[in-house]
């Protein structure tokens, strides 16, 4: 179908989280002056009924010299659908991704954002008698938020050992990737998770290994006690009250879309940062150029853990499904990623958040 | 498992919504009779004349079967081919018949609005599929998907023969016929009444028989997204074409 599918070493398949940048996108389409932008509201009218496809191409450099390119397919999934109520829908379109992806002959594909809890890293569902192989990214977006923490110590003189650290989202692929790195390496764990029995499991199973550990399903309850906190849940946190923070806790929010930046006060921003991000030192270039409007932050060269594991494993010529689902990532696979990437200069972001460059 | 079906209540309302639905089902089927008439003349090859023909008289049919069940169940339908869209939808493949423009005949006939067609009527039936109308409208459904599945591949060849000039060529005709379509399905009437509904505009009393304009053209729009996707046009063009559309 596409003329240039041969050379589409990797395909990253994501959605928005915002309508301001799906406005920005659908205007910029329009090619027409700013009295004749369309409002927010007639696009969303349409929005969730384009077809899942490719938008861009992507070149990604090494600094090795080598260059991947790749494709964005976008999969429309609203940003108001990325809830249980729509998720028959959005299984549907991320199926018609992955399509896309195999049509287009990518040798590898990853699931950006909400695109991998819908199937609950069930990638094998995906590539049917396809060449293309599909991984969650979730590795190496693992890797660049346990990363950035253990630098965010060194920034403010903490040691990692001393520190209590609360993961919201414990139980999930990223979460329990995170639970599994620091669970000798810091003084206690607290986990936060919607689903009791699972919470209570990962407990169980860290106390068995003398691993000092609380669990509650209620935020609140583990807020005062945090002196860095991970927030990798699935969807906004809705009773995260900043008031019960420690004045110098560390906040890293890797949610997609992200689950406090919000939420927080000024003196909390200053040690908020937006986790989960790398930087690719080589540069990258999208063609068209849509970089304003869907991919603008702060920093150049800026990118998705999840959506860079496909690029390192393209670069490496690794067409593997390196990232399979919940559970599997271990301390080890996280190492072996982040040398990977490391190698191509893509590493953990410095830190940002929406207000501000703090590195 | 036990699942319970919301059925709306049938209401005068709902009478009034499924007699508008097959006031516009049964002029748009004349109107594709029409076109498809129209395209025997335009073509030299025999083969493809006769089809031509077939798909005219396949579109009698429709129309006919919709009349039938309008007389039987004593709707009172407009037929209307000089309502203000179709008969611009008529006019606009009219310009690219009298080029003669075979290709471009095509696109507007079995792309564009035969995906409204098979989209719609998926729609309209599934909402009525407990009614007769309902299961006729799902039937002809079907059976303009195979109008659709007949342009692929002669489109297909035509975007491999030159593939920046076909594209331009899809670009103008969306321009030219997507743009009636869109301004029929709007939310609101963009260019006034259609002439083929009775009283107001039956878009806002859709809810009455389960449906809502929104998903009506967001699921005809998908469709024809999709088609142009399996003809070969990239997804970013075609995105363009329709974020540029009246809304």
């Amino acid at each position: 179908m596409d003329s240039e599918s041969s050379n589409v070493a990797f395909a990253l398949i994501g959605h928005q989280d915002s309508w301001q940048k799906i406005s920005g996108f659908v205007n910029l389409l329009r090619n027409t002056s700013q009295e004749a932008e369309i409002e927010k509201q007639k696009i969303a009218e349409v929005y969730s009924y384009f077809p899942p496809c490719a938008i861009f191409d992507i070149d990604v450099r090494s600094i090795t010299g080598i260059t991947a390119k790749g494709k964005y397919i976008e999969t429309f999934i609203s940003p108001d659908e990325l809830t249980l109520k729509h998720w028959k829908n959005n299984i549907s379109k991320v199926k018609q991704a992955a399509d896309c992806a195999s049509n287009l002959q990518a040798g590898i594909a990853t699931l950006g954002g909400f695109t991998s809890i819908v199937l609950e890293g069930r990638v094998d569902m995906l590539n049917g008698n396809s060449k293309t192989c599909f991984t969650t990214g979730n590795t190496l977006t693992a890797a660049f938020i346990v990363k950035a923490i253990e630098k965010a110590c060194k920034h403010f003189n903490k040691e990692l050992k001393d520190q209590n650290i609360l993961i919201i989202g414990s139980t999930g692929d990223i979460g329990s990737a995170c639970v599994k790195y620091f669970s000798a390496k810091v003084n206690t764990l607290l986990l936060c998770a919607r689903q009791q029995n699972l919470l209570y499991q990962q407990q169980k199973e860290l106390l068995e290994n003398n691993i000092s550990a609380k669990e509650s399903a209620d935020v609140t309850t583990l807020l005062p006690e945090a002196d860095i906190i991970i927030a990798i849940a699935s969807s906004i946190i809705e009773n995260f009250d900043p008031a019960l923070c420690k004045k110098d806790v560390i906040i890293c929010d890797a949610g997609y879309p992200k689950n406090l930046i919000d939420n927080l006060s000024e003196d909390l921003n200053e040690r908020l940062f937006c986790g989960g991000m790398g930087i690719v030192n080589g540069g990258y270039d999208f063609t068209p150029s849509f970089h304003h409007q869907l991919y603008n932050f702060p920093i150049p060269n800026i990118g998705h853990g999840c959506l860079l594991e496909a690029v390192v494993l393209s670069f490496e010529n690794k067409n593997i499904a390196y990232s399979t689902g919940k559970g599997n990532i271990s301390p080890e696979k996280i190492e072996q990623m982040y040398d990977m990437a490391q190698k191509h200069g893509i590493r953990e972001a410095p830190f940002f958040n929406t207000l501000r460059v703090w590195d | 498992m036990n699942t319970t079906t919301l059925t709306p209540e049938k209401t005068e309302i709902y009478w009034d919504v499924v007699t508008d639905m097959l006031s516009q089902a049964i002029t748009g089927e004349l109107v594709g009779m029409s076109n498809f008439a129209t395209l025997t003349g335009t073509i030299d090859d025999v083969h493809e004349k006769m089809e031509c023909a077939e798909h005219a008289n396949c579109e009698r049919g429709h129309a006919e079967g919709f009349i039938h069940l309008a007389k039987k169940y004593k709707l009172p339908v407009n037929i209307n081919m000089d309502g203000y869209y179709w008969k611009n939808v008529r006019e606009c493949f009219l310009r690219w018949a009298n080029k003669p423009d075979f290709i471009g005949c095509i696109i507007i006939q079995e792309v564009i609005l035969e995906c409204f067609a098979v989209s719609m009527y998926k729609d309209v039936g599934n909402a009525l599929e407990d009614h007769e109308i309902g299961q006729l409208f799902l039937c002809i459904s079907k059976e303009e998907e195979e109008h659709i599945e007949h342009s692929i591949d002669i489109l297909q060849a035509e975007l491999d023969k030159d593939y920046a000039g076909f594209i331009q060529k899809v670009e103008d005709i969306h321009n030219d016929c997507m743009t009636i379509l869109a301004e029929w399905s709007a939310t609101v009437d963009l260019k006034g009444h259609c002439g083929v509904c009775r009283g107001e505009c039956m878009k806002n009393s859709l809810y009455a028989a389960g449906m809502d304009i929104k998903s009506l053209r967001g699921n005809a729009i998908n469709l024809y997204l999709k088609t142009l996707d399996r003809i070969g046009i990239p997804g970013t063009k075609s995105l363009q074409w329709i974020a540029n559309l009246p809304m």
